[in-house]
């Protein structure tokens, strides 16, 4: 009975964070967007600063009506915005956010592996969208969408494996036990390489032709409205969460920190993310959108190689100091 | 010097960040209001103790959309034996700013100075012929026509001005004219 | 797979007294083979591919029921996130209507199902025969973690795995070769753009 219920209540607090982390995210991007442009942002919903316009958003969403096209493939329509959803709650559950066992929903042991697998699923939402939404332009996106995962599920895995051969192990706690301050130089193209595939596969500009707006409307999202919309979008931004707290975990020591690491473990972690997650927003705001094929060379002739030397100096290194 | 690769891409970065530590410009419009230069073509506001009806507004508007409404009255002589005037008297000056195209021609053809432009821009109605503005309204955007900004220092002098000064200076040149002779002959 | 399992509970329950993991596993087991015949039946091609999604997924649960955790998620991880993505990917290339595919069928179905049903057989076979006596214990410490796994294969296992990739890599100038010798010609104008991007 206190087992049932210990998991119960973790999985409340990673569904909780699931909920309230997007939204800061989202909300802070509203905002730093706004100053980065000279603008204000939302000053009006909730009063202070617009601190409640996702919340409006959320409750816009819920009251617009939920059209599926006439020609879709209904269930997998429907089905496609939990398809796309449900991946980064699976993920944030092995993440850990401090060095006690009470700090992470469940520890898995081939943890790298998981995370990785499960936020590829999530991309086979985006797809379902594109084919069942029968529109040229959706169809386009989820092309694009798959093109794209395809090129960087490779640099981003190869990445993660060099931390794992670093730390000899898989499980995200376990790298982070490992983690010394001089891996953050050691592994350092890694954390760039799997940063910069990890925006590639959440389609985050500057890397998001999937959804190009002046090209095709909004890719394979545009037939959704009302709810199912929301989830798509609310899956773009937990992807941000897990993306930057993946980050965190495996190239930036997650918990460990220049003080304080016993007690505030998790505030180092949330900091980190906190900050990876500007620098999302940041490259968002700087840079103009790639094109198809530059996006494809850059994964295979840049990431690719570059992933590939950072493996082959971890085993040196590897060797070196053992 | 080559630029070092990525170079570009760090000062995007800069770029945006610095921004961020700007100030920001958004105006908080319906919280704040505007600060609008002067001149601006807001609404027309009517000084109707100038307005003669001549209709000379009504007609040489494009669109049609002045109307005026008036009648004449007599009044009595200002003086005994004197003769009776007549005149006219405004009944009514309604402005539709749903034709209005803000030409400001009106403005321009008035030739008793009764027309003028105001900065006021909040008239909006829910009903398009409520814009029709009728001549309260438009007396009360009277009050709100700033002064007429003041003329760049080298700027020529304004056509009254230069009137009524050559006008003064004439009368001045005449009056000293009579009197110097006269003080040639006084002696004489 | 099935026979597997039941064969491999603790030695102190019967055939016919489960234990919670193994009803699971049955039940996982008729969902992935009921995934699976609707993937060869279908006449909906992307639905095909999808249903391919939850036989994939389900295999992934009974290697986890089974305690194989990292070839669980290596399962996911290539699998459903690669291959299927790779293959929705190929039937969006196509004319595949939304809606039920007319020439979706096939003359040769009932040799396909012999074929099948052969193949089914003789892997059953071997899998039973080969497995007869064997015992997993799911109470006991995880022998599918991903350090066992890395250990078997990379100390009994080795000579076949450095086999296998080589052959990979045979398979991958291969391709190379091929994709080369049509941009060479360049008479085909899909693969021009191609081309230029590779360069």
């Amino acid at each position: 009975m206190n087992d049932a219920l210990d998991v119960a209540l973790r999985l409340l607090v990673v569904f909780a964070v699931f909920l309230v982390l997007p939204l800061v995210i989202g909300q802070t991007e509203h905002k730093v967007m706004a100053h980065m442009q000279g603008r204000l942002g939302p000053m009006y919903a909730g009063g202070f600063h617009g601190w409640a316009q996702l919340v409006a958003d959320g409750v816009k969403f819920a009251q617009k009506e939920d059209v599926v096209p006439a020609d879709a493939d209904r269930r997998v329509f429907q089905l496609a915005p939990a398809v796309a959803l449900l991946p980064y709650l699976l993920v944030l559950v092995a993440i850990p956010v401090g060095p006690s066992e009470g700090a992470v929903g469940q520890v898995v042991d081939a943890g790298i592996f998981f995370v990785l697998a499960v936020m590829g699923v999530g991309v086979l939402g985006s797809l379902m969208a594109g084919w069942a939404s029968a529109n040229k332009f959706s169809l386009l996106g989820g092309l694009r969408t798959a093109a794209q995962l395809l090129a960087y599920e490779l640099p981003m895995l190869l990445a993660a494996a060099s931390v794992a051969m670093a730390a000899g192990t898989v499980s995200l706690p376990g790298i982070l036990n490992a983690f010394e301050w001089w891996w953050l130089p050691w592994q350092i193209v890694g954390a760039l390489v799997f940063f910069i595939a990890g925006l590639a596969e959440l389609q985050r500009p500057p890397f998001d032709m999937p959804v190009a707006d002046s090209e095709i409307i909004f890719g394979a999202y545009t037939e959704y409205t009302g709810l199912r919309f929301a989830l798509f979008l609310l899956a773009e931004y937990a992807g941000i969460v897990v993306l930057c707290g993946l980050t965190t975990v495996l190239f930036l020591g997650g918990w460990h920190g220049p003080f304080g690491t016993d007690g505030l473990g998790w505030v180092w972690t949330l900091l980190k993310t906190a900050l990876l997650a500007f620098v999302v927003i940041w490259l968002r705001v700087s840079y103009p959108r790639l094109r198809e094929d530059q996006l494809q060379k850059l994964a295979w002739t840049t990431l690719i190689p570059l992933a590939l030397a950072q493996i082959a100096l971890t085993g040196i290194v590897k060797v070196a100091i053992s | 010097m080559p630029p070092i690769p990525g170079s570009g891409l760090a000062k995007g970065l800069a770029v945006t960040l610095r921004t961020m530590t700007k100030k920001t410009v958004t105006a908080q419009y319906p919280d704040a209001q505007p600060e609008l230069p002067p001149r601006s073509r807001g609404v027309i506001g009517l000084f109707e103790e100038n307005c003669t009806v001549c209709m000379l507004c009504a007609r040489e508007c494009p669109d049609w959309c002045i109307y005026i409404d008036s009648h004449k009255e007599t009044i009595p002589a200002a003086a005994p034996g004197g003769r009776e005037r007549s005149r006219n008297v405004l009944d009514r000056f309604a402005i539709d700013f749903s034709l209005c195209m803000y030409c400001g021609i009106c403005i321009e053809v008035c030739p008793f100075d009764a027309l003028f432009w105001s900065p006021e821009f909040e008239y909006a109605e829910t009903d398009i012929h409520e814009l029709t503005h009728e001549r309260d309204k438009l007396r009360d955007w009277m009050w709100t026509v700033p002064a007429p900004p003041a003329l760049d220092p080298a700027a020529e002098e304004p056509k009254e001005i230069a009137a009524a000064r050559k006008a003064a200076e004439k009368l001045a040149a005449a009056e000293a004219a009579p009197a110097a002779p006269e003080a040639e002959e006084g002696p004489a | 797979m099935m026979l597997l399992a039941s064969g491999h509970h603790p030695v102190h329950h019967g055939f016919l007294s489960p234990t919670g993991v193994e009803i699971a596993f049955l039940l996982v087991a008729a969902v992935t083979f009921g995934a699976a015949v609707l993937t060869v039946t279908t006449k909906q091609l992307v639905h095909a591919a999808l249903w391919l999604v939850v036989a994939l997924g389900g295999i992934a649960v009974e290697y986890l029921l089974l305690t194989a955790e990292f070839i669980a998620w290596v399962q996911v991880l290539i699998y459903v996130g690669s291959v299927v993505v790779l293959l929705l990917f190929g039937l969006m290339l196509t004319k595949a209507p939304i809606g039920r595919s007319p020439d979706a069928d096939s003359g040769n179905k009932w040799a396909a199902l012999l074929v099948a049903l052969a193949a089914a057989g003789s892997l059953l076979w071997v899998v039973v025969d080969a497995f007869r006596t064997t015992w997993i214990n799911l109470d006991g410490p995880g022998q599918g973690s991903t350090k066992v796994s890395g250990s078997i294969l990379f100390r009994h296992w080795v000579l076949p795995f450095e086999a296998l990739s080589v052959l990979l890599l045979a398979a991958l100038v291969g391709a190379i070769v091929m994709s080369r010798k049509s941009g060479d010609t360049s008479g085909a104008p899909g693969d021009a753009p191609r081309d230029k991007e590779q360069r």
